[in-house]
Order: structure tokens, then sequence, then C-alpha cells
């Protein structure tokens, strides 16, 4: 994970569907390409909705890791 | 998908949440979401109507509860505050249908300054939900 420059981190925490995913939209709209944004959550639905959603959008699902409850993606914007 | 039809009938809290959401997220995503707003449910476009919606049924005595569940969801709690996050998407159209309309008191006068206006049902199915590419019902 060093390797990884983070941009920005996007805690959704406590947040459960649809908010993880339309915060996730909100901010990677204000990044520009190559940025990384890291997106923490707790609500379990993430583990499908953020790998399909960088499918769908071109945006990079670089690495993802589960600790406990608590995921972490690092998404590179297209 | 570029485009998704709602319609949405129930008008209970609880289950108007779920046909908000998924707009709000499909919206998020840049999707232009139409909704229509039949039977009861037209009721949710106009202020006094939002603002009265509650669980009905077998979890009425629950109301308060998944309210704060809601808010611990990070959603807004109440209808009109989702309705107007919508909206603030720019992708998200709101439409009354007449006949509901009719019945149910909703006219030009109380309908929430977001919505698009009262129209025909056969309106919307043939020029919004029939060329979407997803269509729901709740």
């Amino acid at each position: 994970m060093n390797a990884i420059k983070i941009t920005r981190t996007l805690d959704t925490s406590g947040k459960c569907c649809p908010m993880p995913m339309i915060e996730t939209n909100m901010a990677i709209k204000a990044l520009v390409s190559g940025d990384v944004l890291e997106i923490i959550a707790t609500d379990p639905g993430t583990r499908n909705d953020i790998p399909s959603w960088c499918r769908r959008t071109g945006n990079t699902l670089l690495d993802s890791r589960e600790d406990g409850k608590v995921y972490r993606y690092y998404v590179s914007k297209n | 998908m570029k485009s998704m039809a709602i319609v949405v009938r129930d008008d209970s809290y609880d289950k108007i949440l779920t046909p908000l959401a998924f707009a709000y997220l499909q919206a998020a995503e840049g999707v232009e979401v139409n909704m229509l707003f039949v039977n009861w449910a037209v009721r949710a476009l106009t202020a006094a109507g939002a603002g009265a919606m509650k669980i009905q049924g077998d979890h009425a005595d629950q109301d308060a509860w998944v309210r704060e569940q809601v808010a611990k969801a990070g959603l807004p709690v109440e209808i009109y505050d989702i309705i107007k996050a919508l909206k603030a998407t720019g992708k998200v159209n709101l439409y009354a249908c007449s006949l509901a309309a009719a019945i149910f008191d909703v006219n030009e006068e109380n309908l929430i300054p977001e919505a698009e206006g009262i129209i025909g049902a056969s309106w919307f199915l043939n020029e919004k939900a029939a060329p979407a590419d997803h269509y729901q019902y709740f």
C-alpha cells in the first residue's frame, strides 16, 4: 500500500446504502485523472458495489482491504 | 444505463424509501431518473403530504425507530429532504399523475416546486417509461 499515493480519503463509516455510493460519486467528481480516492466503509454492500461501480465508470480499483468490519478501497480516477 | 423510470404507488414512510434511494443512487452516477407518483404516493409531492408520511400496518409502532436507523444510515430523515437531495443531483424528474392528483387533492398550488408538474400517465408511460433503459414499480 505504500506505493499508492492517496489524494483524498472519504470516510463513510456507519453509513449504509445508498450513501456510500452517492458520496463516492460526489468525491470522485472533485478529483482529476490519476488521483486516488481512499474509501473507508462499514456497509458490507460496498464489497460488491465499489468493484461494480469501478467497472461501469472506468475508474480503477487499485486495491481493497478488509479489517474486521471495516472496508478500504483505493480507486484511481480515470 | 442512461435512463430509468420509476412508478411509485406506496406512500408509507418505509416503503417510499426504497424507490427514493434507488433514484438517488442512479442519479448520483449520472443516470436520468424519471419518477411518476401515483395513488396515495402523489401526496409525497406536496409539503404536507411528504411531512405526514408514517409507517403503516404491522410496523406502525416502529416509526420512530426506523427514522433513527435512517439517520444512522446517513440519509435525510424527512421525505421532503430526500426529494430535495434528489433534485440537487440535477438528474431526477418528479411527476404527479393527473388521475392521482385529482383523487388525492394535489394541484398546482400545493405541488412542491421540486416537482416537474401534473402529467398524464399516457405521456409518462410512452415518453419516459417505454424508452428508459430500466423500469421499476413500487
